[in-house]
């Protein structure tokens, strides 16, 4: 479709020579990823196949090691219950976020927000005192007649304080498609003489799934990354892959071990959204067609 | 030109006189420096931060007031960002406080090798010198035991702490990071190796017994969550720095140290490879390891001071806690440093799959 094809016929906003112009507008968005994401993610691939001689023998290591592939596979576990919990949470939250007058849907909003303001180390530290045995809520747990309950040093603890951090990421996509919908679509299918829950499935589900996906995604990929709360949170069986690369890094200095890491979570991750993504697609045109 | 011939054999005498006097004054004396002799220079100090680096600062105001020097403050300490800057030749960081081994690991490579005519070690303890650091503090790492829980038969050593039999109860351990040494030779010791004659595969049989204390166990990942287990109680046995220790028994946890075999902790003093003023560097060194700076390192942060003269006014509650008394150092434990510096990475690769859940 470029302007020097002679054969497409000029559009009125694309006239020769001005092709570059919405170019030339990202250049500075364009210019800055380059800088700090494309170039320190070349280098990390190149450290991967250089240090501490050029080969594959970092990857080789990684997969030698079944401390790495049993880490690796817990990360995208964690990371896929984190992200469904913050589904499961945000969904009707952000709803109801639609549903209600002005000022109410501040309060909510605010109630999003504050926490989300609030360093995320500040706020897993405040799960520690929560969640440990002598905590709060075991305390009101042993006072209604329950014993101790496992809950810090847990993967389930882990879970719950990503989950928290993580859910604005969750709820504001999700927010943003549901405020678009049109309510009286779900009044319409009623007087058609759908059931409250046949029309909240067949029209008012697929037509927020668009904000499921992306909400999913941000949470999901996030969480691969972290770092602070599994090893707050979690013990020795909830350590994740972030863990190990630190250690490598910092810790021993093998940089090109700690790249192969990243690259191959990298990587993984990529085919697992590459994976997804027909489903998505084709679920966003059967949205498309009702 | 008899005049000139004389006025120049004055000049030679006098500038032997000068060299002398000059080469006098060079003889450093830890604690001292030139005044003004650093005007207009920066040195930057890498540590670790909290009461610990504003304690090395207060150490180093004197030295920072007479020299004339800017001191700036950098940190934490990380061994891969120091690699960072010497490989890329642009090192920033001129003094950097580090761990026990790193110095010793990285000799020479991002450590320089220390010329000790131009700093005054006689009054640092025997055997702390290394070729690339001199000591930072010192410090233990110490078996606290909730009294409570104990009561009347209180575990008396690291045998003790992994005895799960005899003495029930959740412990905790240093997970922050780097394995520590000294634990994994308790432990080997427990199954019956001898960490004199350390092998590569003792370090597994160490950790072997480290994971047999059970799924319970807690590995602490700060030295804030180190006293937050002790002070609400979540272990019954927590192993400790004892700066640490001391905070949260202040604040009133019921814990208690035992010192037997009480592990032996060195933070080292360092100058990297590369920086730009090498004299100004040991300068700093040299006032650092001065009587005073020691004493008021000692009374901010609690750590034991490493000059033998040094004598800081602290209370009760911190000369409990202070390694440098003679029945504190008869039970000091110090780890095999030359078996930890020349099987480094195994024993971190193999520390971390414990760290990891394998």
């Amino acid at each position: 479709m470029s302007a020097s094809d002679p054969i497409a016929p000029p559009a009125a906003d694309q006239r020769p020579g001005k092709a570059w112009r919405p170019f030339a507008l990202t250049a500075p968005a364009l210019i800055l990823l380059v800088a700090v994401i494309g170039y320190p993610l070349l280098t990390i691939v190149l450290r991967s196949l250089s240090e501490p001689e050029w080969g594959l023998q970092n990857y080789a290591w990684f997969f030698g090691a079944p401390v790495n592939l049993t880490v690796l596979q817990r990360t995208f576990v964690i990371s896929a219950w984190v992200t469904l919990v913050c589904v499961i949470a945000a969904y009707p939250y952000a709803y109801l976020m639609t549903a209600v007058g002005p000022r109410v849907r501040l309060v909510l909003v605010l109630c999003v927000l504050i926490p989300f303001w609030v360093s995320g180390v500040v706020r897993t530290l405040s799960w520690v005192i929560l969640l440990q045995d002598s905590g709060v809520i075991n305390s009101l747990l042993r006072g209604v007649g329950f014993s101790g309950v496992k809950l810090i040093r847990t993967q389930t603890g882990v879970v719950i304080g990503m989950a928290q951090v993580l859910l604005p990421f969750m709820i504001l996509p999700l927010y943003s498609v549901m405020k678009g919908i049109d309510l009286r679509l779900m009044r319409a299918a009623q007087s058609l003489g759908a059931r409250p829950s046949r029309a909240f499935l067949t029209v008012y589900l697929p037509l927020s799934l668009p904000g499921v996906y992306a909400g999913a995604i941000i949470v999901f990929i996030l969480s691969l990354g972290f770092y602070i709360t599994p090893a707050l949170l979690g013990g020795p069986r909830s350590t994740m892959l972030s863990t190990l690369v630190q250690t490598q890094v910092l810790s021993l200095l093998q940089w090109g071990r700690g790249g192969a890491m990243g690259v191959v979570l990298l990587v993984t991750t990529f085919v697992l959204l590459a994976l997804a993504a027909p489903v998505m697609r084709s679920r966003h045109r059967e949205a498309g067609r009702h | 030109m008899l005049k000139s011939r004389h006025l120049g054999l004055g000049a030679v005498l006098a500038l032997g006189v000068m060299a002398t006097a000059a080469m006098a004054q060079e003889k450093p004396i830890a604690g001292e420096v030139k005044e003004g002799s650093l005007k207009g220079k920066t040195l930057t100090l890498v540590s670790y931060g909290g009461i610990y680096q504003d304690g090395q600062a207060a150490a180093l105001k004197e030295f920072v007031e007479k020299s004339g020097v800017t001191l700036l403050n950098d940190g934490p300490t990380e061994i891969a960002k120091l690699q960072a800057q010497v490989e890329s030749g642009n090192v920033t960081w001129d003094v950097v406080d580090t761990a026990d081994l790193p110095p010793y690991v990285y000799c020479g490579k991002l450590f320089q090798k220390l010329d000790f005519t131009k700093l005054d070690i006689s009054k640092v303890p025997e055997g702390q010198v290394g070729e690339c650091s001199v000591p930072a503090m010192n410090y233990g790492v110490v078996l606290m035991y909730n009294t409570e829980k104990y009561k009347d038969n209180p575990p008396k050593d690291w045998a003790d702490f992994f005895n799960t039999e005899k003495f029930p109860g959740t412990r905790a351990l240093d997970g922050s990071g780097d394995p520590t040494g000294g634990l994994l030779e308790q432990a080997l010791k427990v199954s019956g190796g001898d960490p004199k004659a350390m092998t590569v595969a003792d370090i597994d049989k160490a950790i072997d017994v480290i994971r047999k204390l059970g799924p319970d166990t807690i590995y602490w990942k700060t030295g804030a969550e180190s006293q937050q287990l002790a002070e609400s109680g979540e272990a019954d046995m927590v192993m400790m720095w004892t700066g640490r220790a001391m905070t949260a028994v202040k604040n009133g946890a019921k814990y208690t140290p035992a010192w037997q075999d009480w592990l032996v902790v060195m933070d080292q003093m360092t100058i990297p490879v590369g920086v730009k003023d090498t004299d100004a560097a040991y300068a700093l060194l040299n006032a650092y390891l001065g009587k005073g700076a020691q004493e008021i390192l000692a009374q901010q942060t609690s750590y034991t001071p490493i000059n033998n003269d040094a004598q800081p006014k602290v209370d009760a509650s911190v000369t409990a806690f202070l390694t440098n008394t003679p029945e504190r150092q008869k039970q000091g434990y110090q780890q095999n440093i030359k078996f930890w510096v020349e099987n480094f990475p195994v024993a971190q690769e193999k520390w971390s799959a414990l760290m990891a859940g394998n």
